[in-house]
C-alpha cells in the first residue's frame, strides 16, 4: 500500500471519483480499507497496537460509566442478580444497560453490564484498528507513510464517545446546566462516537492505494 | 486521552463558575459544608464529627419477617386506588407550566428501579458511619432508617410501615426525602423531571406527580387505564420523613430497622453519583458559588442556591425556613398566605416541624420541649395544626413556589 509523501492521496488515472463512479468509489474505498486493515494486522507491531488501544480504551469506557471504580472497602465479594439474562437487556438509559454482577475485589468494584461491555470493546477495536493502520503506515517506508493527522484524528471520536457514556450525570458532577436539547444530543453520542470511527477508518483506507506490490511490504 | 478530558472538564467547569458569577448571587455567609470539624454541615445545620466507620449494610430481611412491625397492609384498597388529600396542595404555577417544565433527566422509564422488595436489619446488626445520612420514617408504631447511601441509586421505596402502604422517596438533585401513601399502587422513577425534581409515576395509571409538589400534573404513556385524569390537580396524602444522621436517628429510636443494601440489583452502594455529603461536601451537594443547579427552573432566585430550608405547603401557599437558622434559634415564625406559622426545631434529630399558628401564640424553648400557651410539648407534638414539610435545596423550593414566604432566607 502505497502513498505520496506529500500526503495527498495518488488515485491514479483509472481511479473512480465519487462524482464519476460513486458506487465503484465507494466498494474501492471499502477494499481498500479492507486491505489496510488487513495489512495493518499481518504485522507484530500492528496486532500489538489494536491489542493495547483497544484494551486501554475499553478499561477507559468503563471507568467513564463509573463501572470500574477504586471504591471498595477490601476483601472479595461477588453478586449476581437473580434473573441475569432479562437483567442484561434491560435499558436504563440509551446505550446503557443494566448490571448483572457487582464483582469486589479489595480496592476495586467492578459492576458487570454486557450489553455495554460489548459497546466497549467494540468501540475499542474500532479505535484500535485505526490507529494500527496509522502506525503501521508511520513506521513503514516512506512511500508507505499515511501521515500522522491520520492517528490523531483517529483519537477524536474516541474522546468523544468517553463523553457519550456518562451522559447527563457528567453535567451533574461538573456543575454544567443541561438543557433538553443538551440532554437529547447526548443519547446519540455513542452512535455518533461509532459513525466518526468508521469514517475514521474509511478515511484511513482512503489513502491507500491498492499496489500489487504492497505484500513486499509485509513482516 | 483521560488527562485532555479532564483539563477539557476542568475548562468547562471554569467558565461555568465564570459565566454564573454575578448572576445568582453568592452565599451571605462562609459555606458550612467545607469548614472544620465543629461547624454546621450545611445540609444538617448542625456539626457532624462521627464520620468515620465502616459499612455493613449487607444481608436483611423483610421487613414482615421481625417481630412487633405491621408490615402488611392492614386497610383494603382495590388495585391502583390512590389516597389523596381532600384538599389539593398549592401549585406556586399554573400546572400547564410545571408540564412544559417536564424534561428529559436523561434515564429512560424505571431506568432508576425503585426498590420494591425491601430488606431490613436491626440497628445493631448493621454497620453505619454515625454521620451517614438517613431518611427517619416513625409511622403507625413502626420505626424505619432509609440510608441516603442506598435511596441515591433507587430514589424510591415501596413499603409497608405502620401498616399502611407507603413509599419513601428520595431526589438527590433537590435534596428532598418526603413520604407519601401508596394505597393500592407502587411509585416509579419515570426518568423525567421538573425544577431537578424527581417526578414520580404511579404504576396503576401512569399519572405523573413531581416529589416537591405531590400533584398529578399530567398522564404518561405507560398506561391505557380510565379514570387517569381524575387525579390530574389532586394532591397525594403524605407523612413526615425526617433527614437526619444514622447516629441521631438510632440514638432516637434504637428498635429502629434499617433499610440494607439487600437489593436485587448490582449497584456500588460505595458510590454516590451526585458527590458526597461527608465533609467536606462535594459535587452537586456542595454550596460553592459555580455549583448551580443543573437543569433549568421555572423560577430562580438571587439567594443561595443550595442552601437547605424546611419548607410547608398547604392549600393556601407555601414558607420555607432556612435549617441552619432554625437549628441555631430553635423558634422561627413567618406566614403562609396571609396565615401565621410557627417552625421549631428537633436539634437532637436535625429536623424542623411547622405548624399553623391562627392565633400568633408564641413558643418558647423550654429544655428540650417547648412552652406554648401554658404546656410544655415536644417538637412534634405541639397543640397546634402540625403541617407536612421537610428539608429541601432553595432553588428548587423557590423554583416550584416563588413566591413562598420566606424566613431568615
Amino acid at each position: 500500500m502505497t502513498t505520496p509523501t506529500d500526503g495527498r492521496t495518488e488515485t491514479g488515472p483509472e481511479a473512480p471519483t465519487p462524482r464519476t463512479a460513486p458506487i465503484t468509489w465507494i466498494r474501492s474505498l471499502f477494499a481498500r480499507t479492507g486491505v489496510a486493515v488487513r495489512g495493518a494486522l499481518r504485522r507484530r507491531d500492528g496486532r500489538a497496537t489494536l491489542l493495547l488501544v483497544a484494551g486501554l480504551y475499553s478499561l477507559t469506557y468503563l471507568w467513564a460509566l463509573r463501572d470500574l471504580t477504586a471504591t471498595g472497602p477490601g476483601g472479595l465479594d461477588v453478586f449476581v442478580v437473580s434473573e441475569p439474562i432479562t437483567t442484561a437487556l434491560t435499558p436504563l438509559s440509551p446505550f446503557l444497560f443494566e448490571a448483572v454482577a457487582r464483582i469486589e475485589a479489595g480496592p476495586v468494584v467492578y459492576l458487570f453490564r454486557p450489553v455495554n461491555v460489548a459497546l466497549g470493546v467494540g468501540l475499542g477495536l474500532l479505535v484500535g484498528v485505526t490507529l494500527a493502520v496509522s502506525v503501521v503506515s508511520w513506521r513503514g517506508p516512506d512511500a508507505c507513510r499515511i501521515g500522522a493527522g491520520a492517528g490523531a484524528t483517529a483519537g477524536v471520536p474516541g474522546l468523544l464517545s468517553g463523553f457519550a457514556c456518562c451522559g447527563p450525570q457528567l453535567l451533574v458532577v461538573i456543575g454544567l446546566q443541561a438543557s433538553a436539547g443538551l440532554v437529547a444530543a447526548m443519547q446519540w453520542m455513542v452512535p455518533l462516537a461509532v459513525a466518526s470511527l468508521l469514517g475514521t477508518l474509511l478515511w484511513v483506507g482512503s489513502r491507500v492505494r491498492l499496489d500489487p506490490d504492497y505484500s513486499r511490504h509485509r513482516n | 486521552m483521560s488527562h485532555t478530558r479532564r483539563r477539557f472538564i476542568t475548562a468547562l467547569a471554569a467558565v461555568t463558575a465564570g459565566s454564573s458569577a454575578g448572576c445568582l448571587g453568592r452565599p451571605d455567609r462562609p459555606s458550612a459544608d467545607d469548614g472544620p470539624d465543629g461547624e454546621p454541615v450545611v445540609d444538617l445545620g448542625v456539626p457532624c464529627t462521627d464520620s468515620g466507620g465502616s459499612v455493613d449494610l449487607s444481608g436483611g430481611r423483610p421487613a414482615a419477617a421481625f417481630d412487633g412491625t405491621r408490615a402488611t397492609p392492614e386497610a383494603t384498597y382495590a388495585d391502583g386506588d390512590l389516597p389523596l388529600r381532600g384538599t389539593p396542595l398549592h401549585l406556586g404555577h399554573e400546572r400547564s407550566a410545571l408540564v412544559d417544565g417536564d424534561m428529559s433527566g436523561g434515564v429512560g422509564h424505571d431506568g432508576i428501579p425503585s426498590i420494591d422488595d425491601p430488606r431490613f436489619a436491626r440497628a445493631g446488626d448493621v454497620e453505619l458511619p454515625g454521620c451517614a445520612r438517613v431518611f427517619g420514617v416513625a409511622l403507625g408504631g413502626d420505626v424505619r432508617a432509609y440510608p441516603q447511601r442506598v435511596l441515591v441509586h433507587h430514589e424510591i421505596v415501596n413499603d409497608v410501615v405502620g401498616g399502611e402502604p407507603v413509599a419513601v422517596t428520595y431526589c438527590p438533585l433537590t435534596g428532598t426525602a418526603q413520604g407519601f401513601y401508596r394505597g393500592g399502587t407502587e411509585f416509579g422513577v419515570s426518568g423525567r423531571l421538573v425544577n431537578s425534581n424527581l417526578i414520580m409515576w404511579d404504576r396503576a395509571r401512569d399519572v405523573r406527580w413531581p416529589q416537591i409538589a405531590a400533584t398529578g400534573i399530567e398522564v404518561g404513556g405507560q398506561r391505557d387505564t380510565d379514570g387517569a385524569d381524575r387525579h390530574l390537580g389532586q394532591s397525594l396524602r403524605e407523612f413526615r420523613v425526617v433527614w437526619t444522621t444514622w447516629r441521631r436517628w438510632s440514638d432516637r429510636h434504637p428498635e429502629t430497622l434499617v433499610l440494607t443494601e439487600g437489593t436485587d440489583a448490582a449497584r456500588n452502594y460505595n458510590r454516590d453519583p451526585y458527590g458526597s455529603y461527608e465533609p467536606p461536601v462535594s459535587g452537586h451537594y456542595s454550596t460553592e458559588a459555580g455549583r448551580q443547579p443543573n437543569f433549568p427552573l421555572l423560577a430562580y432566585d438571587s439567594a443561595e442556591s443550595k442552601r437547605v430550608v424546611v419548607g410547608a405547603r398547604t392549600g393556601a401557599g407555601a414558607v420555607a425556613f432556612d435549617k441552619r437558622t432554625l437549628m441555631e434559634s430553635s423558634v422561627l415564625t413567618g406566614t403562609l398566605g396571609d396565615a401565621p406559622v410557627v417552625a421549631v426545631a428537633d436539634e437532637g434529630i436535625t429536623t424542623g416541624y411547622v405548624y399553623a399558628n391562627p392565633e400568633g401564640l408564641p413558643v418558647e424553648r423550654d429544655g428540650d420541649a417547648y412552652a406554648i400557651d401554658g404546656t410544655s410539648a415536644p417538637p412534634d407534638g405541639l397543640p397546634l395544626d402540625r403541617l407536612p414539610a421537610f428539608d429541601a435545596m432553595w432553588f428548587a423550593w423557590h423554583g416550584f413556589y416563588p413566591n413562598t414566604g420566606r424566613v431568615e432566607i
